[in-house]
């Protein structure tokens, strides 16, 4: 008889549960070990959050004589939002948007926009921008249902369109554009911190994670330029009244200090608020003319061959040529734009009248006496270019900066012909920056700075100066800087009797034709000044000035110099110096 | 003759203490079973996670303290900010310029300036 296995109920019920029992454990062995890694991330998603800490852009200062002044600061603004769906008084939320934020109200008809947002079940209507915190405290007291606010970081100009060009402005990615906001972007950027924390619902960090990092933001460089804001507003004052005198539509003005490469002012005129960027529609406005728009600046570069024929020894103020307003250079003839001074006169006087052959005559001088030889050029170019930086850039802090061009000898259009115009400041492109710290090197006893406009950095309370500015020393001998200074003198001495008597003033002026396609036009002239100033011992500030206008003939002398003359005299009272008795 | 051994003394070897000191052993009449030790072991881990709680949770306040002082610094660091502007802008050369005191000022016949 065959006895049948059978399996009693318990027996069953504990092989059931020993199943279930070990799929159990296996899957838990599964979540736990095998998929360990994932689940500690998913969990650490959840729980964890990474919190940028933004770092504070560094602010931008002016001087005020020595003290920093802040150009350029940062402020926490509120957008003021409204969740329509939630808001339960459209009334009373627009009573008190239009109390409190009235001028920063986006909308005109709050409840109307509300009522909309409902219909279409939106959950964000945004009604003011740029709000305080003071004014979203007064709209936050009044808790109104379905507002909330969004704080953003915003960039503010205490001092309005001051020194725009030079300054530059921030786009809304939070870059730099144009200016020092441009060019020292990693400066005052700063670097953003990390917060790396377990949090509640609210998010707040809790410290019971055993991963948690801080990491704390590095803010940026606060920058103060160089630019004197007194000095900064003067130019800007006084080329709008030039501009307005003459008809100019635009113009620019560089102040300097000869002694340092130091920028003082760089006005622009067309001009702008960096805080209304957005509202400007041509893109010139941004730029800094001084640095990025290289120009032919026409006779003030006659102060240049001069100082190269001093130092050369070719000549001095009194050598005498004969002048017969031609000169033959190759196969062109060259005149002059004054005519009459002629027969023999002296290197002063051509400087004086701004004669063209008188310039053609030192650079023969520098060659073989009759022509611009190989040698002259050679000369020239060593002097202009390597001596003087026209045609490279300065290194100055702006952004996009221009070097112009300057042919050399070595080129084939490098030839007398051209460098017979460079003479008298034709034939070349350079900015208004490379000629004004040129010339700082010419009348400042021979020392060439590059041009700078940071001052250095303001940290707790203190400015920390910089260094910036290259000096090269004895670009040209001490005699030749005092020999040419005294002949810009009397070359501005001839012109004008507007200075302030009893002080050290010399300029030239120039006006130089400007190029459509290729070819010089008649209907449209740059007028454009040069000059320096000061007490006799020194020179305290250099001056360039430039006015143009869509076929507008312009003319150094009368539109540019009385800019000139303007700042020159309010400086002579702003530094304090005293005139000669 | 005989001899009756009237007490039992353990040997040395027996004995967990050494010679000379003086020792008492009590035992207690209280036997604890498997449950009541399960018991007391369950009551240890809750009062140990109870503890651990509580340390958590303590941390966890003062987490909160230090965000909510947090929050008072950036509030204070931000109307710090804001008066910063507004002293900027008051203190601008435009302002100025047009201040009554500047607009009151004369223009002087001659300067000297003492050095």
């Amino acid at each position: 008889m065959q006895q049948s296995r059978t399996i009693t109920r318990s027996q069953f019920l504990a092989i059931a549960l020993s199943i279930v029992m070990g799929l159990i454990v296996v899957r838990l062995f599964w979540m736990q070990v095998i998929q360990h890694q994932h689940y500690v991330a998913l969990a650490s998603e959840e729980q964890v959050k990474k919190l940028v800490i933004p770092a504070n852009r560094g602010m931008v200062y002016a001087m005020d004589g020595d003290t920093p002044v802040p150009v350029v600061m940062n402020q926490q603004v509120y957008t003021l939002f409204a969740d329509p769906t939630v808001v339960t008084e459209p009334e009373r939320v627009a009573q008190v948007a239009t109390e409190v934020a009235g001028g920063n109200l986006l909308v005109d008809d709050i409840p109307k926009v509300l009522a909309e947002g409902k219909q279409q079940k939106s959950m964000y209507r945004v009604l003011a921008k740029n709000i305080t915190l003071r004014q979203a405290e007064l709209i936050k007291a009044k808790k109104l249902k379905g507002i909330g606010f969004q704080k953003v970081s915003k960039r503010v100009y205490p001092e309005g369109d001051l020194a725009a060009q030079t300054i530059g402005f921030v786009n809304n990615e939070g870059r730099g554009q144009y200016g020092v906001e441009q060019q020292l972007n990693d400066r005052l950027m700063g670097k953003d911190g990390l917060l790396k924390s377990v949090t509640d619902v609210a998010n707040v960090p809790l410290s019971i994670g055993k991963d948690n990092i801080r990491k704390d933001a590095v803010d940026g460089e606060n920058i103060v330029l160089t630019i004197d804001r007194n000095i900064q507003s003067k130019a800007q004052e006084a080329l709008l009244a030039g501009l307005q005198r003459s008809g100019a539509t635009h113009g620019s003005v560089l102040v300097m200090d000869p002694r340092s490469g130091k920028v003082l002012a760089l006005a622009d005129f067309p001009t702008y608020n960096p805080a209304d960027f957005t509202k400007v529609t041509d893109e010139r406005v941004f730029r800094n003319v001084a640095t990025t728009e290289p120009y032919e600046p026409g006779s003030v570069l006659k102060t240049y061959t001069v100082a190269t024929g001093l130092d050369k020894g070719v000549m001095t103020a009194d050598t005498t040529f004969y002048n017969t307003d031609k000169i033959q250079v190759e196969d062109r003839t060259i005149t002059n734009a004054l005519k009459g001074v002629t027969g023999t006169i002296s290197m002063q006087t051509a400087l004086n009248n701004s004669l063209n052959t008188g310039m053609v005559t030192i650079a023969q001088k520098l060659g073989d006496g009759s022509r611009i030889t190989r040698g002259a050029r050679d000369t020239i170019y060593d002097y202009f270019h390597n001596r003087f930086g026209l045609g490279e850039r300065t290194g100055i802090e702006i952004a996009n900066e221009q070097k112009g061009l300057l042919i050399s000898p070595e080129d084939v259009e490098g030839n007398a012909v051209r460098y017979s115009n460079m003479a008298f400041g034709q034939g070349l492109n350079v900015t208004m920056m490379q000629v004004a710290a040129g010339f700082s090197a010419i009348i400042n006893g021979g020392t060439y700075y590059s041009p700078t406009v940071v001052e250095g950095v303001y940290k707790n309370g203190n400015l920390n100066k910089e260094n910036n500015s290259k000096a090269k020393p004895a670009v040209i001998s001490a005699e030749a800087s005092a020999a040419a200074k005294e002949m810009v003198h009397q070359a501005r001495a001839g012109y004008t009797k507007d200075d302030l008597p009893g002080y050290y003033v010399g300029g030239k002026t120039g006006t130089s034709q400007t190029l459509e396609n290729g070819q010089y036009i008649s209907t449209q002239t740059i007028g454009t000044y040069l000059g320096f100033g000061g007490d006799d011992s020194s020179a305290k500030y250099v001056i360039m000035v430039q006015v143009s206008g869509k076929n507008m003939n312009l003319e150094g002398n009368k539109h540019a110099m009385p800019i000139f003359t303007d700042i020159s005299n309010w400086l002579l009272g702003y530094y304090q110096l005293q005139p000669r008795a | 003759m005989s001899y009756s051994r009237t007490a039992t003394y353990p040997s040395r070897r027996q004995q967990s203490w050494g010679r000379n000191q003086n020792t008492a052993r009590f035992v207690s009449p209280v036997k604890l079973g498997p449950v009541m030790h399960t018991i007391l072991v369950a009551l240890m881990i809750l009062i140990l996670g109870l503890i651990y709680l509580t340390q958590a949770s303590g941390s966890a306040a003062y987490d909160y303290q230090a965000s909510e002082l947090d929050q008072k610094i950036n509030e204070l660091a931000t109307k710090k900010a804001d008066l910063e502007v507004e002293n900027a802008r008051l203190s601008a050369l435009e302002n100025v310029k047009n201040s009554e005191v500047a607009k009151a000022m004369t223009q002087p016949s001659s300067t000297e300036y003492v050095r």
